[in-house]
């Protein structure tokens, strides 16, 4: 330990200089970072319903179409048809763009005498206007199935402009400008942006406000705290550069890698602010504590004590961090454990090694050490916080533990109550454009959740469409499947208006040609592959509940396994499967990811201080926080989704910190010879000062993400928040309580 | 979602060609020489190869017999894909088109009543198949010459078009399309047809036409070979009874 201070003193420059070029270096990285918000691409490739939806979206484009939504009292207005047809032209004429449809340029095909006649629902340059035209249009609409609930909803008032992007098109400035040019016509209706381009976009641009937004408050807020606990300059300066340097390591190692961030790594620089000035905070605080004249000397005696519980609190935290890589389902989650997993690393030695570096550069000869090396510093919060404390502590054991137990038993009641929650919509605050988006969509158009049927087979076969027609009607069954398309519904109308009966021909000969009429066109490409083995059924699912998701998944099963054949392969897949999965997983992974982070947090304490029983007690405070976090989360219907569910073992990764110092320090006086009280004394006295700036400026930078645009987001700032303080309290009584309460008999007897 | 409905090719179906020559530099004059030269043919027979590129897809290559007579009676005999040879097609006036699929016994009436619709899919919408006289359609302007071609600008004369304006290389000795450039309403280039123009008897004839969507980057080429004019069609060839024998 002490060769480990000596070579940083005496390296401090070429230290400080290599962190400074590799700063840069990452710095310059960190320019390439893009982010990636698309859900689906995140979906793990070994979930066969994940593999399967991203395939389709591959296959038929499904991820390429947009929608913009219109909503007021009547659609079938000529000025707001006339509406309408502006943004349809406008679109139309964008680059990027490969078609567009709307009420104002969708075609009518009926069966006229002696074949088809192909018109259009309206004459976009001869808008009706007299209100029996108006209302005749709306009756022929809403009476047909081909556009009610698919273009304009059943009470007129919304209609959809729908649009499909190149397949070269990038997705996010072609959706940017069909915002920026739709809002330009500032047209009096509603208007709202729906389906995957705009989704993804509308996420993207939450992602980045809140990085340019959150990250400077998150500094500012760190810094004010800081600045109070140590009111010194080096206070805020120090812990503030570790972790923006761990930071711009971090992510320019994400951009190396070739990483995204997204709706999750976006809190990375928040977690790792935290993180990073939590460990430099104790560095620092031990340095502070040492009276020595020689700078050198310093260094070493900081190092020597304060080196094995950082570097532990480090390895802890890492643990917490590595176990979504092995429990979550989506990868996000996984790169996001793997990448706040390594920036704890660099916090962690950067607040080790750099710190110290530069404490020694600016380190000048104290001219009045004291004689007591340990002795604390006087200050507000030992005075009137800490003081006051250990006094409690002595006096009261058993009340402060009975609080503890009682406040933990009526926690863990409230775990029964937890919820899960995977709706995109809930994502977004209320109020936010893409979530009314999300509600009118489900509301009037049958849901935003997509489903596909996939047909593996030839798909000009008569017996392979009629079994596509079959799983349409079987679906339809279901009240929240409204609508259901595949080339089969071509096929049938084609027949039925050209006089062939409403059916598919029993002749292959009759489908290949009529194949004839709409070959070579976009809709097609949508529905059937290129080479025709392989065709989809295009559906939305309404409901947004898991059990009837899931129910639903039960009975489409029993349909398959009872219709798919070697000639006609069906699988299927959607959102709403992917959400039970998700669902599932979420609780799956939280006990999975907690049970990994608690055994090695208790192996791992435990070897360090060696003992396995004070490793034990040291997660007790965890344990607790974990449960009254669980029960908080019950209580108050805070939701288990996709950041929430990272909360436990973040909680666990961070707060076990505080237990380590506790422990470390209590063995560093009991070994050292002194008694319970001493021991516990000079525990809460100095590691506590360290805890409570730690804990407070941790729980400031989290509650920093309430003002996220993200509901997951503002549900992770406000746990991680509340959990800190949890975890810190049970530190500083919980924990001495035990510790009291274990010891007592045993220092009676020694004493 | 029945925008796409009906096939782009079938467009084609009302594709015509023809040729001749005069000089002016009067706009009008010279569109009606082009409209001419077009439209020059009694009748004409010839083997149409189709082919639609778009992207990264396959081509997509049809072959058919053609069998015109005037401007707007159009027979297709497709002879390729083998999966719809025999299917017919009869084009008449009104944009009323009978189609014949050998798998269904009667013909079929298919009536175009959407003039003004961009079919989407492929390089060609509808109003770019000239079954009326360009000068019949658009108000045309002398721009200047560019080597050996004039340049007319052309406004549509009705609001139903989807173009602003085009823009044609008219052949300065023989009067045929060289280039036709389509501009969309926000005045941007979205489309170019180039034309192959070669005599075969009296008249001039395009043997290719490729149409390219500079925003799809996708493109429609028709070659024509085995051209024969002024065969003495019948008039009742291009009767619903006749066409698909």
């Amino acid at each position: 330990m002490e060769k480990f201070a000596k070579t940083i003193y005496r390296f401090r420059w070429g230290i400080i200089i290599t962190v400074f070029i590799l700063t840069a270096l990452a710095g310059f990285q960190v320019k390439n970072l893009k982010i990636n918000s698309d859900i689906i691409s995140t979906l793990p490739d070994d979930d066969p319903h994940a593999s399967l939806l991203k395939d389709v979206g591959e296959k038929f484009g499904g991820n390429k179409i947009g929608m913009v939504i219109l909503e007021t009292d009547d659609i079938f207005k000529t000025e707001v048809l006339e509406h309408v047809r502006q943004i349809t032209e406008m679109i139309g004429l964008m680059d990027g763009i490969s078609s567009v449809t709307s009420l104002t340029n969708i075609l009518d095909i009926r069966s006229g005498e002696d074949g088809l006649e192909v018109g259009k629902l309206i004459d976009e340059y001869d808008i009706p206007e007299t209100e029996e035209a108006l209302e005749e249009l709306k009756n022929k609409t809403l009476s047909s199935d081909l556009y009610k609930g698919v273009i304009v909803s059943e009470d007129a008032t919304a209609t959809i402009i729908i649009f499909t992007l190149l397949e070269d098109a990038d997705v996010e400035s072609v959706a940017q400008a069909v915002i920026e040019k739709t809002t330009a016509l500032e047209l009096p209706e509603n208007i709202y942006y729906a389906g995957s381009p705009m989704l993804v976009t509308a996420i993207s641009d939450l992602i980045a406000a809140d990085l340019i937004r959150l990250i400077p408050i998150s500094f500012v807020v760190i810094a004010l705290v800081l600045f109070l606990g140590f009111r010194s300059k080096r206070g805020v300066i120090l812990p503030l550069l570790t972790s923006a340097v761990a930071i711009i390591w971090t992510m320019g190692l994400m951009a190396m890698a070739g990483y995204h961030m997204t709706m999750i790594s976006n809190n990375i620089p928040i977690l790792l602010l935290a993180i990073g000035s939590a460990y430099a905070i104790h560095v620092l605080n031990r340095i502070a504590q040492v009276r020595e004249s020689e700078p050198e000397r310093v260094l070493i005696i900081a190092l020597t004590y304060i080196l094995p519980p950082v570097a532990l609190a480090a390895v802890t935290t890492m643990i917490g961090f590595v176990s979504f890589i092995f429990g979550a389902y989506l990868t996000m989650i996984r790169d996001f454990g793997l990448f706040t997993a390594l920036g704890t690393m660099f916090s962690a030695i950067l607040s080790l090694v750099f710190i110290p570096a530069v404490v020694a550069v600016l380190q000048k000869k104290k001219t009045n050490p004291s004689i007591n090396p340990y002795k604390e510093k006087r200050s507000y919060l030992s005075e009137f916080i800490l003081a006051p404390l250990r006094i409690l502590l002595f006096k009261h054991p058993w009340y402060l533990f009975s609080a503890w137990m009682l406040l933990i038993l009526i926690s863990a009641g409230g775990i029964f109550l937890i919820k899960r929650n995977v709706n995109i919509q809930d994502y977004f605050r209320p109020g936010n454009p893409a979530r009314i988006a999300e509600q009118i969509m489900e509301k009037k158009f049958g849901g935003t959740k997509p489903i596909f049927v996939v047909f593996t087979g030839d798909m000009q076969n008569p017996e392979v469409l009629n079994t596509m027609l079959r799983t349409q009607e079987h679906m339809q069954k279901s009240p929240d499947v409204l609508t259901t398309q595949s080339v089969a519904d071509l096929i049938v109308q084609l027949s039925a208006g050209l006089g062939e009966g409403e059916n598919i021909p029993d002749d292959q000969d009759k489908i290949e040609q009529l194949w004839f009429l709409i070959d070579g066109n976009e809709m097609l490409d949508r529905l059937v592959t290129e080479d025709l083995t392989e065709g989809i059924i295009i559906s939305k699912f309404i409901s947004s509940d898991d059990k009837v998701k899931e129910a639903f998944g039960v009975y489409m099963e029993k349909f398959i396994s009872e219709n798919s054949t070697e000639e006609c392969k069906i699988r299927i897949t959607g959102m709403p499967f992917i959400d039970v999965t998700m669902s599932t997983s979420l609780l799956r992974s939280q006990v999975g990811s907690l049970s990994i982070a608690i055994v090695f947090v208790i192996i791992i304490v435990g070897l360090i201080i060696r003992s396995l029983f004070r490793g034990l007690l040291a997660t007790i405070p965890m344990v607790a926080a974990i449960i009254i976090l669980f029960g908080f989360m019950g209580f108050a219907g805070i939701p288990l989704n996709i950041a929430t569910v990272l909360v436990a073992s973040v909680v666990l990764g961070i707060g076990i910190d505080y237990s380590i110092h506790v422990m470390s320090n209590f063995n560093f006086w009991i070994n050292f010879g002194e008694d319970i009280h001493k021991a516990i004394e000079d525990t809460i006295m100095i590691s506590g000062k360290a805890i409570v700036i730690n804990v407070i400026s941790v729980t400031a930078g989290f509650l920093v993400l309430l003002f996220s645009e993200m509901v997951p987001l503002q549900y992770f700032g406000l746990l991680i928040g509340f959990s800190m303080l949890a975890s810190g309290l049970a530190a500083l009584t919980l924990l001495p309580v035990i510790l009291i309460l274990i010891n007592r008999k045993h220092t009676f007897q020694k004493r | 979602m029945n925008k796409y409905f009906i096939s782009p090719l079938l467009l084609l179906l009302f594709f015509v060609s023809g040729i001749t020559i005069i000089h002016a530099q009067d706009g009008a004059d010279l569109l009606r020489k082009m409209d001419q030269v077009i439209f020059a043919p009694k009748d004409k027979q010839a083997q149409v190869k189709i082919m639609v590129s778009s992207g990264s897809k396959d081509d997509k290559i049809r072959e058919a017999i053609l069998m015109q007579k005037g401007a707007d009676k159009k027979i297709y005999r497709y002879t390729k894909p083998e999966s719809q040879a025999g299917v017919a097609t009869l084009s008449l006036p009104g944009d009323i088109m009978w189609l014949y699929m050998p798998a269904f016994e009667k013909p079929k009436k298919i009536s175009l009543l959407a003039k003004s619709q961009a079919f989407t899919g492929t390089d060609f919408a509808y109003e770019d198949i000239p079954v009326l006289p360009y000068s019949d359609r658009y108000n045309s302007k002398y721009l200047k010459t560019e080597g050996n071609t004039f340049l007319l600008e052309l406004v549509p004369n009705a609001d139903k078009s989807n173009y602003s304006k085009l823009v044609v290389a008219i052949d300065q000795k023989n009067h045929y399309p060289v280039r036709i450039d389509y501009y969309d309403k926000r005045g941007s280039k979205q489309k170019e047809a180039t034309y192959k123009y070669i005599k075969t008897g009296n008249y001039w004839n395009a043997e290719e036409v490729t149409m390219t969507d500079l925003k799809k980057n996708s493109q429609t080429i028709i070659i024509m070979s085995d051209v024969k004019f002024d065969q003495g069609l019948p008039d009742d060839l291009f009767t619903v009874e006749k066409f698909m024998k």
